[in-house]
């Protein structure tokens, strides 16, 4: 399964302040304010762990089908990171997600997966044919319905499918 | 406080955060923040701090959890009220 989410960082400083008293607390555990607080730029850090949650409950959402807002309850660690990108763990529960995240000027963008292997099939599509199931989860709408998973943030957008 | 006297203090609250103005001003109980409002995700935790401030009550992750709409943020508001 996948999940994506994009953060537009000079949006997400018209929208909030991250460093507004409680909003780390409520959000990252004591681990991930740890990587917050050592990193050259926490804000940075910041939307990098806010996009591995967000993509990661994308899966977690498509799978239990329960919707909720528990970014505490999504555990990030920082696997390797090189100039190209950050590979990382979500842990929500008892399940185990996979996240590859870009960093590229403003932009963040983290594409979380439930198999490791996925990371290999995971293909950009254009915005269209895409419907939404009861609990509001998309679909692409072709001969079968396959995942899809949908990030808006600013001035970007992004939809990934796997190509199986 | 009243019920119509809470959901207008909450009103005030979620403007800022709130992208789709014709859904806002038809608000109701059942307004989603996110499917309806367009409010993005990160700033839900700033609804929930503003919620702390307002009506000076402390809102926990299990009941951060399920504010995701009107009803449940004022039945969680209500309750917090009722156990000052």
């Amino acid at each position: 399964m996948i999940g994506n989410d994009v953060v537009d960082i000079i949006q997400s400083r018209k929208e909030g302040n991250w460093q507004r008293e409680g909003f780390i607390q409520k959000i990252f555990t004591h681990k991930e304010k740890l990587l917050i607080t050592q990193a050259t730029e926490p804000e940075i850090m910041v939307w990098l762990l806010w996009s591995m949650k967000e993509a990661a409950y994308k899966i977690y959402n498509r799978q239990t089908k329960i919707r909720e807002y528990i970014p505490k309850k999504l555990q990030c660690t920082l696997l390797s990171q090189n100039h190209d990108y950050t590979l990382g763990q979500v842990l929500c529960l008892e399940n185990i997600y996979y996240t590859k995240t870009i960093l590229n000027k403003d932009e963040i963008y983290t594409i979380a997966v439930s198999n490791l292997h996925d990371f290999d099939q995971v293909v950009e599509i254009e915005k269209k044919d895409i419907t939404k199931d009861k609990h509001g989860i998309p679909y692409l709408k072709s001969d079968i319905f396959q995942d899809v998973s949908v990030s808006n943030h600013g001035r970007f957008e992004k939809v990934v499918t796997l190509n199986y | 406080m009243i019920k119509k006297e809470l959901i207008a203090k909450l009103k005030v609250i979620i403007k800022p955060y709130t992208t789709n103005n014709e859904a806002y001003d038809n608000l109701t109980e059942d307004t989603d923040f996110i499917n309806d409002l367009n409010i993005n995700s990160a700033n839900l935790v700033d609804i929930v701090l503003d919620i702390e401030e307002t009506f000076d009550v402390v809102i926990d992750n299990t009941d951060m959890e399920r504010m995701l709409d009107v009803k449940t943020s004022v039945e969680i508001i209500e309750s917090k009220l009722a156990a000052k």
